[in-house]
Formats: structure tokens, C-alpha cells, sequence
């Protein structure tokens, strides 16, 4: 497929920009920076030293063509021709991916230097809330274990309150839909798992190197048990919408949701924050599941 | 030869960057290269066919400029009749100074993925290009970090342009409290919280300020009127999305060896019939209601009143809904 002309035109002046700071650059260094052959990057450079002020012959950016010969990039003059700063789109993207992974406790060191001066540089272009509260007792073992291939032992509570210790093989943290995760071979489960950080209770680095290399099947791949259909009252419908996989339609007073479900205790927990506004449930499994954990609720409440 | 459209979109910004006051579509159209003048001694049907297609290409440059961040600007002049004419500030099209590691250019990348797709489709990658120019050259660096795309619609990305532009909106909007309906605001500012975006902004009909989920838009965000026609306040309310500077304090029961997310925001004070006792505290209540209901009787709240009560409520009720 041809190349977009606005990505070429970004690139362009990224190559300009880049010049202009850094003084003269080899093509082949130009190249590798920006992800291009050294034949587009000479090209672009063409490109950018025809470019012209209209109606005059005046010509904004003028390089040195004894450089030009041995592949150097050597500007000679630019009159105020410079990369376009972020579109809103891409400030908000940018710094709202940032701070909702610095909010999961997933975000690498230099994403908050780089924070920081986005900040400085774009105004705040978006508000960011929340915080799961990872502390770096928790980050910085995970992280030096991976960047050194080793195993990690951890303390781990999972959505059922179940405590348990085990020892991992971690491979990276993912930042999903606010939350962070790790991604690692779990050797009691002899598996791969996808761990909550913010669940996450201890983490410690040990001496043994990991024997299992990360996987591109693995991941994000829980097998929902069954789809399951619950009709709630309106006001309780955000219990439902970020269930997995899951399709609202919009009734009168009232919304049917279908949705996947890994673990029924877990999704009856959820669902009994909401009971006053619950119609119906089905299958039968989730609903017996609501029935016992109500119950279980009642015998300590009352 | 034909320029290329690259070369003719850096003239249109050289030209509309240069220009003292403002350049109108004829003058675009005759001085800056990449657009065919007016051929000589067209007859008017070739003359017809040569302005419909100037400005079919003009239009498209324009709108992909805008998109790019470009601010052109339109300026109307009375001087010379309803004619418009168009410009650039040069202050406030470039990007600043950044200078950003290679580090940190490595971070851009994980950034971008999370959005990709939804809110910045195929321009993640002109997003990291665009940055690549402030970032200092050094070998790739490789971090153990991902960020896998988030579920955010179209309405997310028009929702940001609209705050930018100060644009009035119409969507629908289905409502945990009304129901289903259109809604017409001004938008102030997009919110994320962990992970969930919302759009803050004047409820034209209502009348007041209002929080709207993104997720519950229906269809498209549509603009309705001009660009710029309402101020953005300083001080802008966020509602319950804000940390909620009341926070009171709970006493929870719980069972030896569970609800551990308790007891880490929690403060032992005492054991009690093989009950453990701790405060917590807590900004919301139905979060702490919720959040006790799904330990399913691993935890029992103690004080105050109310949200015991709220969560024997919940499970009574629980035991009334219909089994499918």
C-alpha cells in the first residue's frame, strides 16, 4: 500500500526538526531514528529543500549540497518551518493512557519524566482520576525480576479473597481498561496466568532464572464456564456493562444483559450490589450461586 | 509533473504560515505550487470543471491539515466582501521542545497502543513520529510494558475535538436515572477514571452541568453549530468523580485469613467471638456495600448503621429475583 502523504509529511518535518536540533546528521542515522530506508530518507530531504513560499522563487529551507553528496544532512537555513504540534485527539490519547497507567501502578520511570513534560508542554489536555494504590514495593521487584530473568515469589489475593504464595516466572505488566496486570508462568499452576498487581500483596525477587519464555497465545484468554442473561432495573446497569463479552439491550425501565462467565461465585458478587434492582437471573448456576452467597451474607449480617 | 501531496500539504502550511494577513482560495489556488491555476483562455465549461476540482482538493487538504493539529485559522475580512481567507499562527502550530530520551520515545509507543483503534486510529503511528523529532537517537529500547487497547467507541475522539474546538454536541444517551433520550451539551472536559472515560460538560436542556459515561453513548456524537461558541469555565465541577474529600470511617468484622484487600486499607483494632476487627475508611459507601456483599459473609459491618442495613437490604433481595 502507498504511503499516506500525511505521514510522509510528518515525517518531513520530524527529519527537519531533528536537523535543526541536533546539527548535522548522517542519513543512515536519520534513517534508523525514524524507520525508513536511507533512499526515502534522501528523498525527503529533496522534498523538503524544493518546498517553496508561494509566488516568489524564495525557497525556506536550504541545505548544504556538498553534505547532501556524502549522505549528510546539513541545513544551511530553515525560516520557521517546524513539526505540528499534537492534535487534541492525540494530547488526550497520549497523556490519558499515561496517567491512567501510572494510576494502575504500571508505568516504567520514564513515562513519568516523559509525564511530566507533557504536562508542561500541552496544558492538561485531559483529567485523570483514580489510583489502584501499587506502591513501588510491589512495581520495582516485578520489574527488576524481569529485566533480569528471574523468578519472583508472590503473595497473591485473587477476586475470591483467596490468599495463596506462589512462585512465577514473570514476562511483562500490561496495562488494560485502567487496570494493571502481569503476565507470567505460574509454576504451581504449571501455566501461564495473568495476575492483578493491585492484588498483588508481596512480591520478592529470587535467585532462580525463569525457564518459561513468554507466549503470544497466552494472555487475555480466560475460557468463559457459560453466557449467562440477567434482566436489571436501570439503575443497576452499570453492575453489568463491563461484564466480558458482553451485549445490552435497552428496554423501557429495565436492561437484558447477556455475558461470559468465568467464575460464577464472582459474578454473584458482583451482582449482589445490585440485587434491589435485579429481575431475573439465568442460567440456573449463577442464580444458585446469587441464592448462596445471599444467604451466606445474612447468616453473618443479621 | 504532478507535485507530489506531500510536498503540495508543506507548501499550504509554508504559504498559510508566511502569509502578514491571510491568503484567499484564489490566491492558494494561483501562487502556491501543487494546484493548478485557472488554465489560460479556458472556456467557462473548462473553467467550471477546473474550480469544482480546486476545490474538492483544497477542501480535503484543509480537513487533513486540521486533523494532523494544524490550527488553520479562517479569517474573514469586511473590507474585501464575504470572501474568506485562511492563515496559521507558526507559534501555535509547532510542537514544542521536548527533548525527550530514548526512553521516553519507547514509553510513547507503549501509550499510543492503548488507544489505537478507537480514539486514535491509524494515527498512533504519527503520533510517536511526530514525537521521534524531539527524541534524542540512541538504540531501541525495549521495556517489559504493554498497554493492550481499551474499549473506547468513535464518540470518544469526537467528544475531545468538540472540548478543543468548543463545539456544541447531540448523542444518545442512555441514563442510569431517565432512561433513554437525546442530550444536548457543551462539553468542558473528558475524565478518565481508572480506565473509564467520561465527558463533563453544560446539559443544554437541564440547564446545568452535567457527567455523562462515554460507554453509553449511542451512535454518533454530532456537532451541532459553530466552532467556539461557549466558554469553558475555569473551575469545573467533577462531581462524584472527584476524590471525595468526605471520607468517613467503618468498622468491619472480618473472618481470620480473608477480604485481605480490607485489611490493607484497614486498621486492626481488636478481635471479637473469632471475628477480627478493623477501621476503614471510605468515600463511598455503595463501593464499601459492594465490596463486603461480594465477600459473601467473609465480612460483616459493624458501624455505622446505615450500611449494615444496605447490605441485609441487598441480599434479601437478592433471594426475591426470578431464576431463569
Amino acid at each position: 500500500m502507498a504511503e499516506q502523504a500525511t505521514d510522509r509529511l510528518v515525517r518531513m518535518l520530524g527529519i527537519l526538526t531533528y536537523v535543526e536540533r541536533h546539527g548535522d546528521t548522517p542519513f543512515s542515522e536519520l534513517a534508523e531514528h525514524f524507520g525508513v530506508t536511507v533512499a526515502q530518507v534522501r528523498s525527503d530531504i529533496n522534498a523538503l529543500w524544493v518546498a517553496s513560499e508561494p509566488g516568489d522563487s524564495w525557497l525556506p529551507i536550504d541545505f548544504s549540497a556538498d553534505a547532501f553528496d556524502q549522505d549528510i544532512a546539513s541545513l544551511v537555513r530553515n525560516d520557521g518551518v517546524t513539526q505540528v504540534r499534537l492534535s487534541p485527539r492525540e494530547a488526550v490519547a497520549l497523556v490519558g493512557a499515561l496517567s491512567t497507567m501510572r494510576g494502575a501502578g504500571a508505568l516504567p520511570e520514564a513515562g513519568t519524566q516523559l509525564l511530566e513534560k507533557l504536562r508542561d508542554a500541552l496544558a492538561e489536555p485531559v483529567t485523570v482520576v483514580g489510583d489502584d494504590q501499587v506502591g513501588p514495593e510491589i512495581r520495582e521487584p516485578l520489574v527488576e525480576a524481569i529485566d533480569r530473568y528471574r523468578r519472583v515469589e508472590i503473595e497473591y489475593v485473587d477476586a475470591m479473597d483467596r490468599r495463596s504464595t506462589r512462585v512465577v516466572d514473570p514476562h511483562r505488566l500490561v496495562v488494560i481498561d485502567g487496570h494493571a496486570y502481569l503476565e507470567c508462568f505460574c509454576r504451581r499452576a504449571q501455566d501461564y496466568r495473568v495476575l492483578r498487581l493491585d492484588r498483588i500483596a508481596s512480591a520478592t525477587v529470587l535467585d532462580g532464572a525463569i525457564e518459561h519464555p513468554p507466549t503470544d497465545s497466552a494472555g487475555f484468554s480466560l475460557t468463559p464456564a457459560f453466557r449467562a442473561t440477567v434482566t436489571v432495573g436501570r439503575a443497576g446497569r452499570y453492575a453489568v456493562e463491563d461484564m466480558p463479552g458482553v451485549v445490552i439491550e435497552d428496554a423501557d425501565d429495565a436492561v437484558v444483559a447477556t455475558f461470559d462467565v468465568v467464575d460464577a461465585a464472582f459474578v454473584a458478587g458482583r451482582l449482589l450490589a445490585v440485587a434491589p434492582h435485579l429481575r431475573s437471573v439465568s442460567p440456573r448456576r449463577l442464580a444458585d450461586a446469587l441464592e448462596r452467597q445471599a444467604k451466606a451474607v445474612l447468616d453473618v449480617q443479621r | 509533473m504532478p507535485v507530489e501531496k506531500a510536498q503540495r500539504l508543506l507548501n499550504l502550511i509554508i504559504g498559510l504560515s508566511s502569509t502578514r494577513h491571510r491568503l484567499t482560495r484564489d490566491q492558494i489556488r494561483d501562487t502556491i505550487e501543487g494546484y493548478e491555476p485557472l488554465p489560460y483562455g479556458a472556456d467557462e465549461e473548462a473553467r467550471r470543471k477546473a474550480d469544482a476540482s480546486f476545490e474538492r482538493m483544497f477542501e480535503r487538504d484543509k480537513k487533513q491539515l486540521r486533523e494532523l493539529g494544524v490550527p488553520i485559522e479562517t479569517v474573514e475580512d469586511p473590507v474585501h466582501g464575504d470572501e474568506i481567507g485562511y492563515r496559521i499562527r507558526p507559534a501555535e502550530a509547532a510542537m514544542p521542545a521536548l527533548d525527550l530520551t530514548a526512553a521516553e520515545l519507547a514509553v510513547v509507543s507503549i501509550a499510543t497502543d492503548y488507544w489505537r483503534g478507537a480514539v486514535l486510529g491509524g494515527d498512533a503511528h504519527q503520533t510517536v513520529m511526530k514525537l521521534a523529532s524531539s527524541a534524542e537517537h540512541g538504540p531501541r529500547v525495549e521495556l517489559p510494558f504493554a498497554a493492550l487497547p481499551a474499549v473506547a467507541n468513535d464518540a470518544f475522539g469526537s467528544l475531545v475535538e468538540a472540548v478543543a474546538d468548543r463545539q456544541t454536541v447531540r448523542f444518545e444517551y442512555s441514563s442510569v436515572s431517565s432512561g433513554a433520550g437525546t442530550r444536548t451539551i457543551d462539553p468542558w472536559r473528558v475524565v478518565l477514571r481508572a480506565g473509564i472515560a467520561y465527558v463533563i460538560g453544560f446539559d443544554r436542556d437541564r440547564e446545568e452541568p452535567r457527567t455523562f459515561r462515554v460507554q453509553r453513548i449511542g451512535g454518533k456524537v454530532r456537532p451541532v453549530g459553530e466552532p467556539g461558541a461557549y466558554a469553558i469555565p475555569k473551575d469545573i465541577p467533577l462531581g462524584a468523580l472527584a476524590e471525595s474529600g468526605d471520607v468517613a470511617t467503618a468498622r468491619i468484622a472480618l473472618r481470620p485469613e480473608s477480604a485481605h484487600a480490607l485489611r490493607r486499607r484497614g486498621t486492626p483494632v481488636g478481635a471479637e467471638e473469632g471475628w477480627e476487627l478493623y477501621d476503614v475508611d471510605y468515600a463511598h459507601a455503595d463501593a464499601l456495600v459492594a465490596e463486603v456483599l461480594a465477600l459473601a459473609g467473609g465480612a460483616r459491618i459493624v458501624a455505622p448503621a446505615p450500611l449494615a442495613d444496605a447490605v441485609i437490604k441487598a441480599a434479601t433481595a437478592a433471594l426475591e429475583v426470578e431464576r431463569g
